[in-house]
């Protein structure tokens, strides 16, 4: 079995954020995870877009807390990966599906090989990065 | 608007190599002075300049125009297609259209990168923001993802993937314009043990990126028949979808935009899938081969391994593919990589492919693949089938 790594003492490359996608950081230096909902569809998505993928219109808009629960969609293992996360292979890179109904990309962490599976509930976990945000990361839920 | 009134009457190709010591200008003025010497046009009769988007030209927002400025044409009609690796398709659909609409009369369409030996592109992406923190090197992983959710839902056969990734390379054998490093024999053992890249995705499923430069040339229908060029393929059916299920926030990445594009395309040429003579689908990975298999209705969805199973692939067999070796066996020139696998087709349709020539050369289906998306499978999806006697 593959020895994966967390990654946890990367030096990430920041997150370029735009305006549209301010609130979804600033919620993660509390580690609070905020989803984009349209009230009018009655449905969230991921990642955040400058107006709604399901009507069209920015105003029907709202930002929701979530618990981020949720699922493996699929998964992949890097066995290849640029500075600074060349050296550091292989680690998890999946899916996440979660109950609200959106995909989310993400690196799995504290999963052995043997573990990992489509359908693997997960919860998230919140990686540091070094200007206060987080990034999203997900663990075996249970 | 009437597709089929547009011909390609002349091809042009460099050699791929896997890093060019020639500037992206050379490579055009390259395939020009070879679509002219092939077409007998003059410059001055080119009025119309389509380019595929190129990773050296990136950055550039004059692209087109400072081309056309290097190669000295005069213009009623330049612009970039940047659709990813559909764009050297897109590009032809592009020009039958212009032509159509009285833009421009002949229209070279050049595709053209040394994105090995220079890129400026900075994407400004999703991928800044949502995977480059997460050590995601892009393609890759997009299929190591695809190809797993594949397997898990439908199953995967790994050895009809290896019969297709060995038949390319038997093709790129043939083909002297293929990249010289990937001109070696592979096995369907060395398919399978070859390294993981992104779990399932193995190098020898992967391209390997390169330089090069390729075109063609078109014009109205009429206008070749008045110069008494009989040699040419003509465009009857074309679709394009980008986005497919944009408005979804979770898809079957299976299902590909290609089932609507195809599903044009097939009804514009008034064909069915068993009409087709030989299949060129853009490939970056082996499986995306087999999912356009399927999203073209060549099977069932799901059906893929089972079909590559039954089927012959290699240029004298049921249906030929890719008998110029694909991107994965002759290399991806880029973004211009695309045109690869098209100007192999319309070599085919001329009946100028030598030891690797095709029997039935009355048409063929020719796909592009572009862009990666975050969390689905591919941004743009296009099919095209070319005859040669229209």
């Amino acid at each position: 079995m593959t020895q994966l790594n967390d990654l946890a003492d990367l030096a990430r490359p920041l997150p370029v954020e735009r305006s549209f996608s301010k609130p979804f950081w600033d919620a993660t230096r509390e580690k609070r995870l905020m989803l984009q909902y349209d009230r009018i569809a009655g449905a969230y998505q991921f990642y955040p877009r400058p107006t709604s993928i399901h009507t069209g219109r920015a105003s029907n808009l709202e930002w929701r807390e979530v618990s981020g629960r949720g699922r493996i969609f699929s998964y992949t293992i890097a066995r290849r990966a640029r500075p600074p996360f060349a050296g550091h292979e292989p680690f998890w890179l999946a899916l996440v599906t979660l109950e609200e109904g959106v995909n989310i990309m993400a690196n799995i962490v504290g999963c052995a090989e043997a573990r990992m599976a489509i359908g693997l509930p997960v919860k998230p976990h919140w990686a540091p990065l070094s200007d206060g945000r987080h990034l999203l990361l997900f663990e075996p839920a249970g | 608007m009437a597709l089929h009134d547009a011909a390609i009457i002349a091809y042009g190709e460099t050699k791929i190599v896997p890093v060019s010591d020639r500037d992206v200008w050379a490579l055009s003025a390259d395939i020009l002075e070879q679509i002219l010497d092939r077409s007998g046009f003059e410059t001055g009769e080119i009025d119309g300049l389509i380019l595929s988007a190129s990773m050296t030209g990136a950055g550039n927002p004059f692209w087109s125009q400072t081309t056309a400025d290097y190669l000295g044409l005069e213009l009623d009609f330049c612009q970039s297609v940047d659709i990813g690796g559909s764009s050297p398709l897109g590009a032809v659909a592009r020009a039958a259209a212009a032509i159509d609409a009285g833009l421009a009369s002949t229209v070279l369409c050049l595709y053209a990168d040394t994105a090995v030996a220079e890129t400026n592109a900075r994407g400004r992406a999703y991928n800044q923001e949502w995977t480059a923190p997460l050590g995601s090197l892009g393609p890759p992983v997009a299929f190591g993802l695809l190809t797993r959710y594949y397997e898990a839902h439908h199953g995967l056969d790994y050895s009809a993937l290896a019969k297709l990734a060995v038949t390319q390379r038997e093709h790129a054998l043939l083909n002297d314009l293929a990249c010289e490093k990937l001109r070696k024999p592979i096995t369907v053992e060395d398919y399978l043990q070859s390294r993981m890249i992104a779990d399932p995705v193995r190098l020898l499923d992967s391209v390997m990126p390169c330089d090069g430069a390729s075109g063609l040339l078109v014009t109205g229908r009429r206008t070749a028949e008045k110069r008494g060029l009989t040699r040419c393929a003509v465009p009857v059916g074309y679709g394009e979808r980008t986005h497919l299920g944009a408005a979804e926030p979770v898809v079957d990445p299976t299902v590909t935009g290609h089932r609507v594009a195809g599903r044009k395309c097939f009804a514009q040429a008034g064909m069915t899938p068993a009409d087709i003579a030989a299949f060129h689908p853009y490939d970056d990975f082996i499986i995306a081969i087999m999912m356009q298999m399927e999203m073209l209705g060549f099977c069932a969805h799901g059906q893929g391994s089972a079909f590559i199973r039954e089927t012959g692939f290699r240029f004298d067999g049921d249906l030929p593919l890719n008998t110029g070796g694909g991107q994965i066996s002759a290399g991806q020139a880029g973004l211009a990589g695309g045109g690869t696998n098209l100007i192999e087709a319309v070599r085919q349709l001329f009946g100028e492919g030598g030891a690797r020539q095709v029997k039935d050369r009355r048409n063929a289906l020719v796909t592009g693949i572009g862009g990666i998306p975050y969390g689905r499978n591919w941004s743009t999806s296009a099919a095209m089938i070319l005859t040669s006697a229209g």
